[in-house]
């Protein structure tokens, strides 16, 4: 897991970014999301009536040059997964441009394994095949994968037969196992013991200072803060401010403020103790 | 670690690509990707066989049992007048069994993947070639009590065999289009997976797997409306089912092996490549909305 592939390309090209995202949009159908059956869906098409859509995301431009990390904070449903989505390529804009320079591996949450049937060993071969690693990469990052997961005789044994933890730690290793050029984190860091989490949060550095670019989402105030040198507010699909990292931790938790006040304020109206939840 | 390896330069543009570059694309994922579908595969083959007693013992048991089933019914009914009718369907119910599985698979191939879909970006095509690749083991596996109940019959083991290995790659391309399809479009409509069960089943019966093509010229409906014959040969298992049928059983008469009929096989063949990539442009048009929608 060395360092040092971060200058070797650059030469056979000049880039000026890494990721370079312009007016981003995401739109969803909501036709096909509410998983309607076939008689609905027909009878909506009949009826010519129009989906519905929404969008996840609208107009957000990024710009990262090499060296930069960015962290995307927000609260829950903001988009911010969804963004982290389009630039891993997983999902295709609605609108707008994405154009990442090198190869993107995002360390998603991975803790649900590859096949479940399978060995850990397996899963491991699999897994670099799923990424996209050539075979024999895989093969040569092998033993290292094996040591850092640290699953002992398990990692012979079936996917199905380890624990919640064992699996998200060896989702853990194959994924970082990945020496991306762009490095795509959403809040990964909550897997695991607290013996393992120091361990990933190590690799979690070393791959972002060998990383020409990081992109890192999290409601961890204080990494946004110690790791990033710029940050991004989205709310409701939209950024609300771009900028130096405490200024959006701070805009994001007045805005995360008001919301609750405002929340206190309606339940008051409506004669309902904030205090209490409200029935279902 | 990765730099030896070459740097990709990702640009995600909004909008659909040009059908054309959709299925260049799509057989430049496969290319590039075909350890992923081996080990699709392998992992396929492995859960089956691990997970029962009997193991991959059931590649074999299946057909049979199934062949017993019908043997059972038909004779019931009175209509066993067919000789060595158990090797007359085995011919039928193997290639079946595999069809069936492949379509019945794919349903599920892209559905069942929606955590990994969700989390890393690969060419989702993989996932229904890889069930479909994997229905091929189980034909081969189906083979082996193929040959036993040929050599049970006297007169059926010929070097018309020879054929089956020639048919089965016209089926494999055929159920490849199906697999893609399906997968597909269960995304968007999951009810697709309780009606191909029956479609299924429907299909087969309608299809000459059970009894000799030549055995519709009797039936009353077939006789007023002629055209019935035209859309039975349009159904590519009556070619395959006929194609199978010809060179491990022979003629309906129960007349030794034969040459299957090369025009109509060859015909179904250029339709299968062409609905195959018509499935994968269908495919590729729709892989971007997978992780919305899954």
């Amino acid at each position: 897991m060395s360092a040092g592939s971060a200058d070797v390309v650059g030469n056979d090209f000049q880039p000026s970014h890494a990721i370079h995202a312009e007016d981003l949009g995401v739109q969803y159908n909501l036709r096909f999301n509410r998983k309607r059956s076939m008689v609905e869906s027909l009878g909506n098409v009949l009826r010519r009536k129009p989906p519905e859509r929404f969008w996840a995301l609208r107009h957000v431009s990024i710009r990262l040059v090499h060296g930069e990390s960015l962290a995307i904070i927000g609260p829950n449903g903001a988009g911010k997964s969804t963004l982290l989505q389009v630039l891993a390529g997983i999902m295709r804009p609605s609108e707008g441009v994405v154009d990442t320079r090198g190869h993107v591996s995002g360390l998603l949450a991975l803790g649900a394994g590859f096949d479940t049937e399978l060995s850990g060993i397996d899963n491991i071969l699999l897994g670099g095949a799923y990424l996209g690693l050539e075979d024999s990469t895989t093969r040569r990052l092998l033993p290292s994968i094996v040591e850092f997961a640290d699953l002992g005789a398990f990692i012979d044994a079936p996917l199905k037969t380890y624990s919640t933890g064992m699996r998200a730690r060896l989702g853990f290793a194959i994924a970082a196992s990945v020496d991306p050029d762009i490095l795509l984190l959403d809040e990964v860091l909550s897997t695991g013991d607290i013996a393992f989490r120091e361990k990933s949060k190590a690799r979690v550095l070393e791959l972002a200072r060998a990383a020409k670019a990081v992109v890192l989402v999290t409601h961890d105030m204080a990494w946004v803060s110690e790791f990033c040198n710029r940050a991004l507010v989205l709310e409701r699909g939209q950024v609300v401010f771009e900028g130096k990292p405490l200024e959006a931790v701070e805009i994001h938790q007045q805005h995360t403020a008001e919301a609750q006040a405002r929340k206190a304020a309606e339940a008051t109206a409506a004669g309902v103790d904030p205090r209490i939840a409200p029935p279902r | 670690m990765l730099s030896t390896s070459a740097r990709p330069v990702v640009r995600e543009v909004s909008g659909t690509p040009p059908t054309l570059e959709l299925l260049r694309e799509a057989v430049r994922e496969v290319t590039s990707r075909r350890r992923l579908i081996r080990y699709l595969v392998q992992a396929e083959m492995k859960k089956r066989g691990s997970d029962t007693v009997l193991g991959n013992l059931w590649w074999i048991l299946d057909p049979l049992l199934q062949m017993i089933v019908y043997v059972i019914f038909v004779t019931i009914i009175g209509r066993g007048n067919i000789p060595d009718y158990p090797l007359f369907i085995f011919a039928a119910i193997l290639p079946w069994k595999w069809y069936s599985s492949v379509v019945a698979d794919g349903t599920q191939s892209v559905v069942r993947q929606s955590a990994l879909i969700r989390q890393i970006a690969f060419p989702k095509i993989v996932l229904p070639l890889a069930t479909a690749t994997a229905g091929v083991v189980g034909f081969a596996w189906g083979l082996i009590p193929l040959a036993v109940i040929m050599l049970l019959n006297p007169g059926r083991f010929t070097l018309y065999v020879l054929w089956i290995p020639v048919i089965a790659v016209v089926q494999y391309v055929f159920s490849l289009a199906s697999a893609i399809f399906v997968s597909a479009a269960n995304v968007f409509f999951r009810d697709l997976g309780n009606v191909v069960g029956h479609v299924l089943r429907l299909w087969f019966f309608l299809s000459p797997g059970l009894y000799a093509l030549s055995t519709l010229d009797n039936v009353s409906m077939f006789k007023r409306y002629p055209i019935l014959h035209d859309l039975v040969g349009l159904n590519p298992f009556s070619v395959l089912f006929e194609a199978y049928r010809a060179v491990i059983y022979g003629t309906a008469d129960g007349g030794p092996p034969l040459s299957p009929n090369l025009l109509s096989l060859f015909e179904l063949l250029l339709a299968s490549i062409v609905l195959t990539a018509l499935a994968a442009i269908f495919f590729k048009r729709v892989e971007p909305e997978f992780a919305k929608v899954l």
